[in-house]
């Protein structure tokens, strides 16, 4: 590897590799993942973690190799990992009521179901139980409900607000764009969690007010980005010429501008979307989000933090969904912007 | 360059200003008032309308923003609405120093670990290296704070071999590639110079006291730099916060420098500075870093803006006295209005100052934006 080379030292430089090795590290992980996870319940959790870990890195290490192989070329094996999870939890989460999962909600139907057990994926508890014996798979995809329809209604809700103002401002400039200037600076200066938890502490928490008050943090972020977008097009070409055969301001706004600026806006909700589960995540997390019976994925692990030391997968198990969560949607957004906002392609 | 000083503050006041506004605005929202958390629930009627009558409370709205705002000017930001002769400044004086401890420790901490490893990536585009930072910094930004921070409380608290022994092996692992790389130079003509051997010494060493030296950090509480314990035990309670604070931060700040540090590194000079035979530590941080670090001074100064009003999640996992739970707690939940209102006028000030400070800094970093020229 040359040092200081000049650009990307890209992998197609590096020779293609054989499938049957990558198949075997992929079949090895699977074992090493299945040993870790079910063979060795007697086993310490350290090292039960780590092979489930090793094997997991060897399923990816192998299906980026095969998938190599196979195509001729690196696949973003990562992209479309993150696509298939996003598409596996979305799924789960709108036909929840229809899956076969233990009682996730109601303590008081869970009597028989053992208390506090560590997740087994072979058995009914496939990711275990909290300490009122409810299953923590179904709690964490119904938390995937509540938290997926939070902050997609809060992205919906900041999308077309934050757009529309960010348009005028970037549109007509002057007065419209100080004021609206001023305006964003000053939603951006207020602290978002406090802001939030003060909010929170005025209004039920409900699906659509937890989507309004998360509304109001996507707000100043979109107003800047259509407000840059609208910039960019303002002044090209087909825009001058719809205005000087005499479109009005609003059918140069709504035919010329929108449906240029709207897919970077676009592109860049799945980066908001996953701010959003965070930020409901935090307030779940500090009690002021949905509370129980209801799970979301904040109370679940602020309920498990309360013994740490000895059920740590009461903490883990929903924050690692959560963070496998936000990984996709940053990796499917990343992706989405480089494809769709004008102002990364140009570079 | 005083002019542009005297704007940019000018432009801060209508933020701040409807900064406060917009919070008592909100306070009108939240049900109930201080009357109840000073009375309780059942007092009289008459009782609670004393009590707002004494706290000013029955005034209209743009009437106590006005009053508030001319003994705010003043730097008076009034009493404790619940706990009566309590000053908000003094309230204020003991929880910001915790905070902005945290805040810049965990600012120092990102800098001190992004700055080599962003370099390094950078210097190596396309290595296994540069690629295993990018899957671990995008790991990083995708980890929420407060997983983050109860990981950290399960390794180093609960499991505390976890942590010293992957940063021996880890430290170890970098001391060896760099002596190994100076040992290459007998074979062949290029590659680390005398400062390798001397910053692997160090590495070893690093990895050797954190070996045997790894001081255990308590779960929660906090111990000032002024009471009697002093530095070190002061050091060893925010270390875990301004750990998990700074989490996020290292792989935003590296992700950055990186890319930045690839463009410059594309520049002519550093072919120049290559070609005479400079050594390569030489070229990275005394020719390249400066010019890189634009985007990066940047970002750190808006983050240490952003951070002060973001330690809630961190101040309540390990149970520090900072702003954060002061709102909160002591504000918020109680209804104590002037707390509140005091708090996050001095955490938004926070904010818009180092901002504006942030564009100015640019100026004096960069003498062609001084001089007009880009």
């Amino acid at each position: 590897m040359p040092l200081l080379t000049r650009g990307f030292a890209v992998a197609s430089s590096e020779k293609r590799p054989n499938t049957w090795l990558g198949a075997l590290l992929f079949v090895l992980g699977a074992l090493s993942v299945w040993v870790g996870s079910d063979l060795l319940e007697r086993e310490g959790g350290l090292l039960r973690i780590g092979l489930v870990s090793m094997g997991l890195g060897a399923i990816y290490v192998g299906l980026d190799r095969t998938m190599w192989r196979i195509r001729g070329h690196r696949v973003a094996v990562d992209f479309w990992l993150s696509v298939a999870w996003l598409a596996v939890i979305g799924l789960a989460a709108v036909f929840a009521d229809w899956l076969p999962f233990a009682e996730s909600r109601d303590a008081s139907k869970s009597f028989s179901a053992p208390v506090a057990s560590r997740p087994d994926l072979f058995s009914s508890h496939p990711l275990g139980t909290d300490t009122f014996g409810l299953d923590l798979l179904g709690g964490v995809v119904y938390g995937a409900r509540l938290s997926l329809q939070i902050s997609f209604g809060a992205v919906i809700i900041g999308l077309v607000l934050g757009g529309m103002l960010g348009m005028l401002a970037g549109y007509f400039r002057g007065v419209t764009d100080e004021v609206l200037g001023v305006l964003t600076n000053s939603m951006l200066a207020i602290p978002p969690l406090i802001f939030l938890i003060a909010l929170m502490v005025a209004i039920e928490p409900s699906v659509l007010n937890l989507s309004i008050a998360l509304a109001f943090l996507g707000i100043p972020t979109y107003v800047r980005l259509a407000r840059a977008n609208t910039l960019v097009f303002r002044q090209k070409e087909f825009v001058v010429a719809a205005k000087s055969t005499g479109a009005r301001h609003g059918r140069v706004l709504i035919r010329e501008i929108l449906p240029n600026v709207l897919l970077p806006l676009v592109s860049y909700a799945f980066i908001v979307v996953a701010v959003l589960i965070v930020a409901e995540g935090s307030l779940s997390f500090l009690g002021l989000s949905i509370p129980r019976p209801e799970p979301t994925w904040g109370n679940m692990i602020s309920a498990g933090a309360n013994d740490l030391r000895r059920t740590p997968h009461l903490v883990f198990v929903p924050g690692i969904v959560m963070f496998i969560t936000v990984f996709a949607l940053n990796r499917v957004g990343d992706h989405a912007r480089q494809k769709w906002d004008p102002r990364e392609s140009r570079v | 360059m005083i002019r542009t000083f005297l704007h940019k503050l000018l432009q801060l006041v209508p933020v701040l200003l409807i900064v406060s506004f917009l919070t008592l605005a909100l306070l009108e929202l939240v049900p109930g008032d201080p009357s109840i958390s000073i009375l309780g629930a059942d007092a009289p009627a008459a009782e609670y309308e004393r009590v707002r009558e004494q706290l000013g409370l029955d005034q209209p709205l743009l009437e106590r923003y006005g009053n508030w705002l001319s003994d705010a000017v003043s730097g008076d930001l009034g009493d404790s609405a619940v706990r009566p002769g309590v000053s908000v400044w003094s309230l204020i004086a003991s929880r910001l120093p915790v905070t902005l401890q945290i805040t810049v420790m965990a600012l120092g901490l990102a800098l001190l670990v992004s700055i080599p490893v962003g370099v390094a990536a950078a210097a190596r585009v396309g290595s296994r290296f540069d690629r295993g930072v990018g899957t671990v910094t995008s790991g990083l930004i995708s980890i929420p704070q407060f997983v983050a921070g109860l990981l950290i409380v399960q390794l180093f608290v609960f499991n505390p071999d976890v942590p010293r022994i992957g940063t021996a092996v880890l430290l170890w692992f970098v001391a060896l590639t760099l002596l190994v790389n100076w040992c290459r130079r007998f074979v062949s003509d290029r590659e680390g110079g005398a400062g390798s051997v001397f910053v692997g010494c160090l590495v070893l060493g690093l990895g050797l006291l954190a070996f045997f030296w790894w001081p255990s950090f308590p779960r929660q509480g906090f111990s000032r730099l002024t009471g009697d314990d002093g530095l070190a035990e002061n050091l060893r309670t925010t270390f875990l916060p301004a750990l998990t604070v700074a989490m996020s931060e290292i792989a935003v700040f590296t992700r950055l420098l990186r890319s930045d540090m690839i463009s410059t590194l594309q520049e002519d000079y550093i072919l120049a500075a290559n070609a005479q035979g400079k050594p390569l530590w030489r070229i990275l941080f005394r020719d390249a870093l400066r010019p890189s670090s634009f985007s990066l001074m940047t970002v750190a100064g808006v983050s240490l803006g952003r951070l002060i009003g973001g330690t809630v999640i961190v101040e309540t996992i390990f149970n520090l006295p900072g702003m954060g739970r002061l709102i909160i707690q002591e504000g918020v939940i109680v209804n104590d209005f002037p707390i509140v209102q005091g708090g996050v006028l001095v955490i938004a000030l926070f904010y818009v100052v180092l901002n504006a400070l942030v564009d100015i800094s640019y100026a004096a970093l960069d003498p062609r934006i001084r001089r007009g020229v880009v």
